[in-house]
């Protein structure tokens, strides 16, 4: 019998893994997807190889790409990018760790606090919060980011906005910034050459600039896989949980299993209580099932998988919100066009940003060229000049919202990708009962039925769409600030990328499916710990440092509840995952 | 069948391209596979495949260039002829084949109905088909043989049913594209003609559903206008990814390029092909490279 079973491996579950086995806690961590424990080997940084939804190396699927990817319903016109591996979505985020809004906890007075969606607060004050956000800072690390040509137009149009720059880690107000990013910053040549043969780790060590974040990082050439720049769970908490034995006094190296899906939680009675008592997962390649026990079980397979999983599993849903309350930030995406190159895609994907609390916020995004395309073509306002599907709102952008397709993007890119600057519109949108996973009454698949991911897109809170277009307004506003010739607004479709919040921890139990300490309060010894255990949508801020910091306060709720344990957060001082004794042990490990 | 019925599907099989592209002025399937009676009907199945086949490609032609226009002659039919390279020098249409037929799961469950639909549809009166007069009438055979195909072969391309939803609402655009070049209504339309189609998908309403008589069982029918809003979006985002990537010139083998994408030439990416990095650090805003509470 193992201690814990961790049930995925994406950007919250390898935290809880990392931080109870440096405890020595028995740890499995359990992975549907892929293992890509030789990325210079197995990625190439090419969009279609690696993004393609249906057949990339980044994709929702088992580990044989011959094999269809996995399917799951969608009932509206909606993007869900789901990824499996080792990483999860880390593996192509963009590394942006901001801290959650101070207004989305139960203890915030400020002057707006009306504003923001009081019924589904995180049940704990942001203080609570800080020493974990500090923790994970510390271990990912996360640092202030550094500007290209892109983030420099970006911050030229923030200046326009007579709004402050934010100098905290804390966000008071609102104000811009650089990101605040886990991302390795530049060092020797990294950053200051184009040419490959200077680029060689050690010579350049963080980021080099390639600006292929969402391929998946795997630079400098040569470096150990946790000094490679971005942060992906793939590159920092995997790696530490790996090694845990030889970086932690106590520590006991977690077991990872990849391409190994899990289709039942177990529980049953025990002292009056019902109580998880382990898994079953299964081998994509060979279908064969396995069963292991272990003394608490934690879900983090993500805001659409998770529910599946707990409704597959036929474990209790007394108030029916197992998976409902889903917020994904309702994105838009307005871009402006320069007469002049603004350096896009070079550099980190994103390394700038504007927040405006209670509405959310904005943040400058680098895309290649068929990303591009692909984010030009996804809308709920139809195709610009020729239908507007009910909507295509029109503003100080240049004519209605809508797709860009046809000569109209050839032309808009003919003068070069670097010319286009793109800002993503990050919305403070609140929590619904109605945006949820259900079992899709389409037929299972191997692993059981499927989910169904619904979103009244449309039809949401007058918050959440006022929200949405005060900050497509503001976008408009810093785009020009910036000089852009020709401003764009292409009213995404639900692009659900940002997800949060279908297994939310509330401060009711009428409307929450786990409690304060990250447990679920029907089953005992079942915990969440990924981002849909997160209260709402944060504000908007990008939900990884708060999951992160949430998991690691859950998995030291775990280890009292369940191992006798004592805190450490408050009392210890984190090691950080680029330490060269974990370098050393996976050389020793071959990875 | 009856006479009206008769009409009615031939004229259904007309929309969704098939007799057309059989039969029709330049149809892929000899006149005289169909007008011989004593013809063995496997003989004529084998032939409808490769014409099936092509019918898919051609819809795909006239969706990818409606993305991505080139020097094509399916973007100077749509109206946008270009001198730079497009959708198909960039290989979208086998892109989107390929991705749809092998790569999404279409459940059986939703693709037998579908095919049913397409086995035994009938086109609806209202809309007059100028034209379907100067089409063959070889239909009796060309369907029995459609019906032993869709019913036998074990996987139904998902590409063919797409073609087939494209054509049809093509025809509910301009009923004059059941005649023309290509074997593929929908490729036959203008690009304004295109969008409207796409307005049409997008907004699925109940009399496009009843169109396509598809009897989904319950609780499936309450996903069939949400799928279509779906497909709708996802083809022209697929398509928009194909055209922009670098499909055409990935070789999976060596895992390097043997051309330069035609994305690439279209947007300047990556001039010197690809790179370990970018001389693009410029410094910290307001030289500032760490924050505090």
């Amino acid at each position: 019998m193992r201690d814990v079973i961790v049930i995925g491996a994406g950007g919250g579950g390898p935290v809880v893994a990392k931080e109870l086995a440096a405890k020595g806690l028995d740890v499995l961590l359990l992975e549907a997807g892929p293992r890509h424990e030789n990325p210079r080997e197995q990625w190439t940084s090419f969009e279609d190889d690696a993004n393609n939804p249906l057949t990339g190396y980044f994709r929702l699927g088992p580990t044989d790409r011959s094999r269809p990817a996995w399917f799951r319903e969608w009932s509206q016109n909606s993007f869900v990018w789901q990824l499996s591996g080792v990483g999860g979505t880390t593996q192509h985020f963009y590394g942006n760790y901001p801290r959650a809004y101070p207004g989305v906890f139960n203890d915030y007075s400020g002057a707006d606090a009306g504003e923001y969606d009081k019924a589904h607060r995180f049940p704990f004050g942001y203080g609570e919060m800080v020493p974990y956000f500090e923790w994970v800072e510390t271990t990912a690390p996360v640092m202030t980011a550094a500007m290209g040509r892109k983030e420099e137009r970006f911050f030229r149009g923030c200046e326009t906005l007579d709004l402050p720059v934010q100098t905290t880690k804390t966000t008071r107000g609102p104000s811009y910034r650089p990101q605040e990013n886990a991302i390795l910053q530049p060092g020797g040549t990294a950053g200051r050459t184009s040419d490959r043969n200077l680029l060689n780790y050690p010579q350049a060590t963080g980021c080099t600039f390639c600006g292929y974040c969402f391929q998946g990082c795997m630079r400098p050439v040569g470096g150990p896989r946790n000094q490679y720049a971005k942060r992906s769970t793939d590159n920092s908490y995997v790696p530490m949980a790996l090694t845990a034995n030889v970086w932690a006094t106590e520590g006991r190296a977690a077991t990872l299993i990849a391409d190994a899906y899990v289709t039942q939680v177990h529980a049953e009675n025990r002292a009056g209580k019902l109580t998880a008592t382990g898994v079953t997962w299964r081998e994509n390649a060979s279908g064969t099932e396995h069963r292991e026990d272990a003394k608490v079980v934690v879900m983090a397979g993500g805001c659409t998988e998770n529910p599946r999983l707990w409704l597959n599993s036929g474990l209790p849903n007394p108030n029916g919100w197992v998976g409902r309350g889903y917020t994904d930030h309702f994105f838009d995406w307005v871009f402006g066009v320069f007469d002049e190159s603004v350096g896009n895609p070079k550099g980190v994907g994103s390394a700038a940003r504007l927040d405006f609390p209670p509405y959310g916020g904005l943040e400058n995004v680098g895309l290649p060229p068929a990303l591009h395309a692909f984010a030009m073509n996804l809308s709920d306002s139809g195709i610009r000049g020729q239908y507007a599907n009910g909507r295509g709102m029109t503003g100080e952008w240049d004519g209605p919202a809508g797709r860009v397709l046809g000569p109209e993007l050839k032309d808009m890119v003919s003068g070069g990708l670097e010319n286009i600057l793109s800002v993503l519109v990050i919305t403070d949108d609140d929590v619904e009962a109605d945006n949820r996973v259900t079992r899709s009454a389409l037929p299972a698949d191997e692993n059981g039925p499927i989910p169904k991911v619904h979103f009244r897109a449309r039809q949401r809170t007058a918050r959440t769409l006022r929200n949405r277009e005060f900050m497509a307004r503001k976008a408009t506003e810093l785009l020009r600030g910036a000089g852009a010739r020709e401003v764009y607004r292409i009213d995404w479709a639900p692009l659900i990328l940002h997800v949060q919040s279908s297994m939310r921890m509330g401060e009711s139990e009428k409307d929450s499916v786990v409690d304060a300490t990250g447990q679920s309060r029907a089953v005992r010894g079942l915990y969440i710990a990924d981002n849909s255990a997160l209260a709402n949508g944060l504000g908007s801020p990008n939900p990884t440092l708060t999951t992160q910091a949430l998991a690691t306060r859950t998995a030291e709720r775990i280890f009292q509840e369940h191992f006798g344990g004592l805190p450490w957060v408050r009392t210890e001082s984190p090691v950080v995952s680029t330490d060269p004794r974990v370098s050393t042990r996976l050389a020793e490990l071959g990875l | 069948m009856t006479s009206s019925q008769y009409l009615a599907r031939r004229a259904f099989l007309a929309r969704v391209g098939i007799l057309g592209a059989a039969v029709g002025a330049g149809g892929l399937l000899p006149r005289a596979a169909l007008a011989q009676p004593g013809n063995p009907l496997d003989d004529v199945v084998a032939l409808l495949r490769p014409v099936l086949a092509k019918l898919a490609t051609d819809t795909m032609n006239g969706l990818v260039v409606f993305v991505c226009p080139g020097p094509d002659e399916y973007s100077k039919a749509q109206g946008t002829p270009r001198g730079d390279p497009g959708a198909l020098e960039a290989d979208a249409a086998r892109f989107l084949t390929e991705a749809l037929d092998n790569f999404v799961p279409f459940p059986d469950e939703l693709a037998r109905p579908v095919t049913a639909a397409l086995t035994t549809g009938l086109a609806d009166a209202g809309i007059e088909l100028p034209g379907l007069d100067a089409l063959p009438n070889e239909v009796a055979t060309l369907d029995k043989a459609l019906g032993s195909l869709l019913r036998n072969d074990a996987t139904i391309p998902l590409s063919l049913l797409i073609a087939g939803l494209l054509n049809l609402v093509a025809t509910t655009v301009n009923p004059a594209a059941v005649n023309g070049p290509f074997v593929s209504p929908f490729a036959r339309l203008s690009f304004d003609e295109k969008a409207r189609a796409f307005e049409v998908i997008e907004t699925p309403l109940a009399s496009l559903v009843s169109t396509l008589d598809v009897q989904l069982p319950q609780p499936l029918s309450e996903s069939v206008s949400g799928l279509l809003k779906f497909v709708g979006g996802a083809l022209l985002e697929f398509a928009a990814f194909g055209s922009y990537g670098e499909y055409a010139v990935f070789d999976r083998e060596t895992k390097q390029l043997t051309g330069r994408p035609v994305g690439w030439q279209l947007t300047g990416y990556q001039p010197d092909g690809p790179v370990e990095g970018w001389d693009e650090f410029i410094g910290y805003y307001q030289d500032r490279t760490e924050v505090q509470d």
